[in-house]
């Protein structure tokens, strides 16, 4: 005999928790109920998909609605140990927020689940769908009770149209019209066919809602069936669902028992049954006349419309055809009325839409969320953002026959009209996002192949165009591309839409010419630099950490060198492709790492770390240096003896052109020696950077302002024949708020060169600093070394948009420092006592960027006032070309005080000045401004020497030693430590970082996987 | 179950052509369907042995040929893929010696690429005969097949 349950442990049995383990945890939990007695006070239910497959097996426990993630049957015996018998929650197995870290306790505190709003889904993870009885409890086979009892066909076909139900399968066709088109016509045998052979790569809520509340379903398809006269309902089931098709079964046996199928339902004389048909693999069956020809028993080839399937369908009579999650919809549609699900969502697309969210997001998934809703919200608020520090690229919708949303439409309403506009389509609502890791062209080509191959070849523009299609992506992706590919592309595209027979080869061409519309630089990049940014193509990459350098460092190579003990030859390497390692070694932010494969075993390597032992190893470089061209006397200016300017004039001197570098400031260095903090870098490495390139023959002459002190024009006159501008972002932008004239109020550039030049700086013990960048961080950390103690950074936005490496955040509040996100500065007032008031605004989150960043907004009347000593502002640096501008050279200025070049080649509206670095790019790190200095080198040299067919040594790396054979396992390897100091240590030493030993660097090295090795 | 009894199980008509077939094939040791089967098959439904096996070779679930005892599908739709199952490939490849619809020579297995399983909130993800493997990692991949293997002695 059953007791009174005090307690519901409801466990999810979804096909992905079930892959994760249900069935054993349910197990688990039968066998500590018994073990602990608490069999008849505390109910196990399996549910269908709670929706949040990435973290299962899920557990909620009711009243209470704890939910716990992942959990393993190992947990279940605390689960029951402490929280269902001592009310003890077993708080490591909570779902943490992935942007906070912060702990969850209840399922309705998940943002997951508290932004959704479910229809569709009503009852899937609520109630277990083998049982009828649970179904009924939630109000089940009401609604066909109601309309078999008190509605006419007609009014059941009235209600379905002004509710605004329209097709969720993909094509959006109103419900309504075609349950009234197959009930106009006159025939004794109808049909009622449920389309659940869900093929969109990525979309799986059909299948959710058939193994989570089946009888949904079974309840619509008999609405459906005495809304247009038909008695005999079939479920077309793809085979790939073996779970579902048993649940249907189930099901279908269920409800035939209580009458709820069969004859004379309720007693109403209405007859109806529902058979499933299997299907055996076959994407085209997705399209309707192919998918009742295999009903039928035959090749699920498709047919011309019309007529349709309402006038003339499975076995050529009537037929109302709709997807599972549209029939999913319907008993809500007539228990709740009508006029409740048109309340929700947009004008033309009503109610609620279920999407798969997978790829790259936190919370992958199902989710039913109202129409009209943004795809923002719906990656960032419920799918809980991108993971790891990688950066959101396009969310593909629609499935193969949908198209690809970039960055800049994250603020897009999700209907059936926005998102043709944008070249996708609703689809199946399949939300498969990726992140900066994807290559366009590459997934373009993907999609070409899966419908290349599911093309059931019956028409000739599908069949041959598609493939057609799919040669030339692969073309390019294998690095074989033209440009005339495009058009021919974009022409064949046309082609097949306008051809093709069915759907599926008239959606076809959508994936790339959504991709062509949105990331057509990537296709450009892929046939004229070969270059594949994301590093995917594997026919245009050297290894996919020097392919995401942008010097280009043969990094496994030297890699290989220093594993070896080769350092010298290791230096030798490097010094190919960038003149600066020892500082490289110390401030590099390491792009090679993001694409380092080793990341998915113990770590990335510290490329780094070892780049910077191995440049430790030597004072100087002078015989490592590449071979150097004889002097043919022809000279070269470079303004700027930044890393850029540094990088052009050490190859154009590697040329043979005689280089002179020009500098306004005392030294050297540009933003090496005046902006990075010595902590980070010391001086003495970048002298001994800088020697070298001397000792090469870079002649440096500083204290010579370019445009005051000599004009690019008499510089012309001197005999300079070409000149590279390489002169930084030097200022800082000051925002516009009262109070920065005042004494102990600094621009972050300002401070900092400041304190590198050992002018006196008035720091006072409590410091506030504005920004998120590097030199935001830099300036407080550097604030700290001068005697501030309390040190509060600012930042408009949140962590997760902070534009510094989030090690250097780290770091800065290790030090003690703190960051308050989402605050901003107003303004800046003097007191009496000589100390500032400082006016701290609260922000928050508002709608997308172009960029993909939530844009700050102030909240009113949210500030308060803090008295400081100091305030440092870094919000960002312009450059200052004023000077330049006004020589009368033609040099047109761009948006940031810089001028305008070419990115990709320095040229600007001057032939013999080419431009680089920060002042094309605007503020970027210094391994950027080396790529830059080889763009001007390159550029110049073939501005001077067109004819000298140049190889240039950065351009084609070297084969290092070949890995050790290896029998295909990977052996696991420690990584470094991290060789910091700690908080204390660190305040009295100059660097914060060690060097790592030979033996260390020896074994980190040894970690490379050896991507560039296809041997 | 003999095709006789399976016929009669679902009835002659041809719109049952492919849930016969699929019970012939799962009935069938190799996975496949074979010559005899369809010969019988056509006669019973009064179906062209033509037309069975022009139906049976347009969905890629029904083998003409001989397959494993245990079908190993990895799934390829974009989740996956995003998530490595190139990788898991190739580790399935190298540990079944066999390339992507190749049989292992003990006919224990077969390795076949499926569409999408509906599962792409565990992305990569595979199906051994009517099991789901979810998150799967190139080790856990070839312990799977490992764990199978053995269980079969």
């Amino acid at each position: 005999m059953k007791k009174t349950v005090r307690t519901q442990v409801l466990l999810c049995a979804g096909g992905s928790c079930i892959s994760s383990g249900t069935p054993s945890v349910r197990e688990a939990f039968e066998t500590a109920l018994d073990k602990h007695g608490l069999n008849d006070e505390i109910e196990v239910i399996t549910t269908g998909c709670m929706g949040m497959c990435e973290i299962g097996p899920i557990v909620v426990i009711y009243p209470e609605g704890v939910f716990y993630q992942k959990v393993k049957p190992g947990d279940v015996e605390e689960i029951v140990a402490e929280h269902l018998l001592k009310g003890r929650v077993v708080e490591r197995l909570f779902y943490r927020k992935p942007s906070s870290q912060e702990l969850i306790q209840t399922i309705n505190d998940i943002d997951f689940f508290k932004l959704q709003h479910k229809i569709a889904l009503r009852n899937c993870g609520q109630i277990d769908p083998e049982q009828i009885r649970e179904y009924i409890a939630m109000d089940g086979y009401a609604a066909l009770g109601k309309v078999l009892t008190e509605m006419t066909p007609a009014a059941v076909v009235a209600e379905v149209k002004a509710s605004g139900l329209r097709g969720r399968g993909g094509a959006g066709f109103p419900t309504g019209l075609k349950w009234a088109a197959a009930a106009s016509y006159p025939s004794e045998i109808k049909y009622v066919v449920c389309n659940a052979d869900e093929g969109d790569p990525g979309a799986f809520m059909d299948r959710s809602i058939l193994e989570g509340d089946p009888h949904s379903v079974l309840e619509a398809m008999a609405i459906c069936g005495f809304a247009v006269g038909a008695r005999q309902g079939y479920i077309y089931v793809r085979a790939e669902y073996p779970l579902a098709i048993e649940r249907l079964e189930k099901a279908i046996a269920q409800a035939r028992e209580l009458g709820m199928l069969g004859t004379d339902i309720f007693g109403s004389g209405f007859d109806f049954d529902i058979e499933i048909r299997m299907g055996a693999g076959a994407f085209v069956c997705g399209e309707e006349t192919a998918l009742m020809h295999s009903i039928e028993g035959r090749r699920g080839e498709p047919r011309p419309k019309p007529p349709f399937p309402a006038q003339k369908g499975l076995f050529d009579r009537p037929t109302v055809l709709n997807n599972v999650e549209t029939f999913a919809n319907i008993p809500h549609i007539i228990l709740a009325g009508s006029q409740a699900f048109a309340a929700l969502g947009t004008e033309k697309s009503k109610g609620t839409k279920v999407f798969a969210l997978a790829g790259d997001v936190n919370n992958t998934g199902l989710v039913e969320v109202p129409m009209g809703i943004s795809l923002g919200t719906i990656i960032y608020d419920i799918g809980g953002g991108i993971p790891g520090d990688k950066k959101f690229k396009a969310v593909q919708i629609g499935g193969p026959s949908g198209g690809c949303i970039p960055t800049a439409y994250l603020n897009t309403p999700v209907t059936y009209e926005s998102l043709p506009e944008l070249g996708a389509i609703m689809g199946s609502g399949g939300l498969v996002v990726m992140n900066e890791d994807t290559c366009m062209v590459d997934l373009a080509r993907y999609f070409l192949e899966f419908i290349a191959e599911e093309s059931c070849g019956k028409c000739t523009p599908c069949r041959v165009g598609t493939r057609i299609m799919l040669e030339l992506v692969t073309k390019i992706c294998e690095g074989r591309g033209e440009m005339a590919d495009l058009t021919r592309l974009e022409e064949l595209a046309d082609y097949v839409r306008q051809a093709s027979l069915c759907g599926l080869g008239q959606t076809a061409p959508n994936p790339v010419l959504s991709t062509l519309r949105y990331f057509r630089d990537e296709y450009i990049a892929h046939i004229r630099d070969h270059r594949c940014e994301a590093g995917v193509c594997a026919s245009m990459m050297y290894a996919p950490c020097t392919n995401a350098c942008p010097a280009g460092v043969n990094v496994p190579a030297y890699m290989a060198l220093v594993a070896q003990g080769r350092y010298e030859d290791a230096l030798r390497v490097h010094l190919k492709a960038n003149p600066l390692p020892s500082v490289c070694g110390r401030v590099c932010p390491q792009w090679c790492i993001k694409k380092c494969r080793r990341a998915d075993l113990e770590g990335p390597l510290a490329v780094r770390l070892v780049k910077r032992f191995m440049s430790d190893q030597r004072q100087n470089y002078d015989d490592l240096y590449p071979e150097k061209a004889p002097d043919n006397g022809r000279r070269v200016a470079v303004v700027g003896s930044g890393p850029a300017g540094l990088t052009a004039a050490y190859y154009l001197t590697l040329m043979g052109y005689r280089v002179t570098v020009f500098d306004r400031q005392p030294e050297p260095g540009g933003m090496l020696r005046y902006a990075i903090p010595e902590y980070r870098l010391p001086r003495e490495y970048v002298d001994k950077e800088i020697a070298g390139l001397v000792r090469l023959g870079v002649e440096i002459r500083t204290g010579v302002d370019v445009g005051i002190d000599v004009t690019l024009g008499g510089l012309r006159a001197e005999g300079y024949e070409a000149m590279f501008l390489a002169c930084g972002s030097g200022q800082e932008i000051r925002p516009d708020i009262p109070g920065m004239e005042l004494k102990g109020v600094y621009t972050g550039i300002d401070f900092l060169e400041r304190v590198a030049k050992g002018e006196p700086i008035q720091m006072g013990p409590d410091v506030l600093v504005v920004g998120g960048g590097d030199s935001a961080i830099d300036a407080s950390r550097v604030a700290r070394r001068r005697g501030a103690r309390t040190i509060t950074i600012l930042y408009r936005r949140t962590r997760s948009e902070m534009p510094t490496n989030p090690i250097e955040i780290r770091e800065a509040e290790l030090e003690g420092n703190t960051v308050e996100f989402l605050t901003n500065i107003g303004g800046i007032a003097a007191r009496a006592d000589g100390r500032l008031e400082v006016e701290v605004r609260k922000m928050r989150l508002g709608a997308f960027d172009k960029t993909g960043r939530r844009r700050p907004e102030e909240i009113p009347n949210a500030q308060d006032v803090r008295v400081v000593d100091n305030v440092i502002i870094a919000i960002g640096q312009r450059c200052d070309m004023g000077d330049l501008l006004r020589d009368g050279q033609g040099l047109v200025p761009n948006g940031w005080g810089g001028i305008q070049a070419d990115i990709r080649t320095g040229t600007t509206d001057a032939p013999f000045i080419f431009a680089g670095g920060d002042l094309v790019s605007g503020a970027a790190t210094v391994v950027e401004a080396i790529s830059a200095g080889q763009i001007g080198a390159r550029a110049i040299d073939q501005y001077l020497s067109p004819d000298a067919g140049r190889v240039y040594p950065w351009e084609h790396p070297e084969a290092p030693p070949a890995p050790a054979e290896s029998d295909g396992e990977i052996e696991t390897i420690a990584p470094v430590a991290q060789p910091l100091l700690s908080a204390a240590e660190r305040l009295i030493t100059l660097e914060v970082e060690r060097t790592i030993r030979a033996d260390e660097a020896r074994c980190e090295a040894g970690r490379c996987l050896r991507c560039d090795y296809k041997g | 179950m003999t095709v006789d009894s399976i016929v009669k199980k679902h009835g002659n008509d041809r719109e049952h052509l492919l849930s016969i077939l699929h019970d012939i094939q799962s009935g069938s040791p190799d996975h496949s369907l074979h010559r005899e089967a369809i010969e019988e098959l056509s006669c019973l439904l009064d179906v062209p042995i033509s037309d069975i096996v022009g139906t049976a070779s347009f969905y890629t679930m029904f083998s003409l040929k001989p397959r494993g005892r245990h079908i190993i599908r990895l799934c390829e739709s974009p989740p996956c893929y995003i998530a490595g199952e190139e990788n898991i490939l190739a580790a399935l490849e190298r540990k079944l010696g066999v390339v992507l619809g190749g049989t292992t020579a003990d006919g224990l297995f077969t390795l076949e690429a499926t569409s999408c399983l509906g599962a792409c909130g565990v992305a990569p993800v595979m199906m051994v005969d009517d099991e789901v493997y979810g998150h799967l990692t190139e080790a856990k991949a070839v312990a799977i097949v490992e764990r199978i293997a053995a269980a079969q002695g």
